[in-house]
């Protein structure tokens, strides 16, 4: 017993330190650390994105307002031949700041500086110039956490743009991505266009994603192609969130 | 003016410490989302809090080393996502880092700390590919392509880390050898 006192008297601090320190971590895991990440926007303010890689950013801006008008005439064809069809409408995007990138080697995650003050939803639609970068899974009050169209873990339902076939997008890491078709002959080349598809829960229909750079139907049981995603999300200082209903869905999970 | 390290009560000395450990751990947290050039290859920055749990585990118990790698595992976790947990891999590092017989193999100094380092990194990122391979959900990623991209991050981690090493263990290890001769001279 006198041992056990003397233990405890002279462990009694560093133990509850020890504790103190386990359960502070625990409870930032529980809160998505949201009090760091407000932190760490507070610090990084002064450094937040400035006028760099405009070109860039502006041909590929370019290239996807030609996609995008590829896309209308053809939705348009169909629409005529089509007359029940509903159109689709354009949301209203707010632009929002990057201010940080995945805290490990294998997430691919991206967070902006604004948050649920600001009206972020979780599930709401990143884009950038360039096309579609991801969905927002996080929200605390000042920042927001996307996960990247790049990312293993997303899958979105894509559409090749010449030909309305239909497969399943998997980010690959980087700014490469692979598509998975559910047909033998899916009429794909390099070059093509690659859009959400309708059939995609997660979002709207018809925002561009990339462009086909190789396709491989070697083998009959696994036809794929490589997708270069069109927004540089490297580069990328500043997205545009979109926040109506109609073009989010709260459908999200953490993991993968 | 400040009074001098040695004139300090060791209850000030202690909260100091504390106060050091805990603002160390912030700062490398808060790193982590960073990407500055020169500290970024294909994309991949070091991996901060490895770093930090090697140069607290360097001189400590074994014991210690892997609560210190569960919450920064576990800090790390909410800066991404908790599933998989980071926490596995940071405390086999702390584990691991804690038994290594230094005195034996080893010189203290930078070179081998980034070695250390260089090696924990691999461990760690290993030990994150096989949670992902062990998953078994539909979205899951398949085995070849998490094994590859474990390639690709492993190699770029551990060569950051290792080079980055010496920032965070640099100061640390100094006060703490400090604090360690105060408290002996006391």
């Amino acid at each position: 017993m006198y041992s056990l006192n003397r233990w405890w008297d002279r462990y009694r601090l560093q133990l509850s330190l020890a504790l103190l320190g386990l359960a502070t971590a625990w409870f930032m895991r529980h809160t998505h650390s949201a009090g760091l990440i407000e932190l760490y926007r507070l610090i990084t303010l002064p450094f937040q994105a400035d006028q760099t890689q405009q070109e860039r950013l502006i041909n590929a801006r370019t290239w996807e307002l030609e996609q995008q008008l590829a896309e209308l005439e053809i939705q348009n064809q169909k629409l005529q031949a089509l007359i029940d069809q509903p159109i689709v409408a354009q949301g209203k995007g707010t632009v929002v700041p990057v201010i940080g990138r995945s805290a490990d080697h294998w997430w691919q995650q991206m967070t902006l500086g604004r948050g649920r003050q600001d009206g972020l939803k979780i599930g709401a639609v990143v884009t950038a110039p360039g096309g579609l970068v991801g969905r927002i899974t996080q929200v605390s009050d000042h920042t927001s956490r996307v996960l990247l169209i790049s990312d293993p873990t997303s899958r979105i339902g894509v559409t090749i743009s010449r030909s309305r076939r239909m497969g399943v997008l998997r980010g690959q890491a980087g700014d490469r991505a692979i598509i998975e078709f559910y047909e033998k002959d899916p009429d794909a080349r390099p070059g093509d266009g690659i859009v959400t598809s309708s059939l995609s829960s997660l979002f709207p229909p018809g925002l561009l994603i990339g462009r086909v750079e190789s396709v491989d139907l070697t083998k009959t049981s696994n036809p794929h192609a490589i997708v270069k995603l069109s927004a540089p999300v490297s580069d990328i200082e500043w997205v545009t969130v979109y926040l109506d209903d109609q073009t989010s869905k709260s459908v999200v999970s953490d993991s993968p | 003016m400040i009074k001098p390290l040695s004139q300090w009560s060791p209850i000030a000395l202690n909260t100091l410490n504390w106060v050091v450990m805990f603002g160390s751990v912030a700062l490398c947290a808060l790193a982590l989302p960073l990407r500055l050039p020169g500290m970024e290859l294909t994309g991949i920055g070091p991996n901060w809090l490895l770093i930090w749990v090697v140069a607290w585990s360097i001189k400590r118990t074994a014991l210690q080393a892997v609560w210190a790698g569960i919450a920064l595992g576990f800090i790390q976790d909410g800066l991404t996502a908790p599933y998989p947990t980071h926490a596995l891999g940071l405390a086999l590092v702390g584990f691991l880092t804690a038994r290594l017989q230094k005195q034996r193999y080893l010189e203290e100094d930078f070179i081998s700390v980034a070695l250390i380092v260089f090696g924990m990194a691999v461990i760690a990122e290993t030990i994150m590919a096989l949670q992902f391979s062990l998953l078994n959900s539909p979205s899951a990623p398949p085995l070849a392509e998490i094994w590859l991209h474990h390639q690709q991050a492993a190699l770029s981690s551990a060569i950051l880390s290792s080079l980055w090493a010496p920032a965070v263990y640099y100061p640390l290890n100094l006060w703490w050898e400090r604090l360690n001769w105060l408290e002996q001279q006391s």
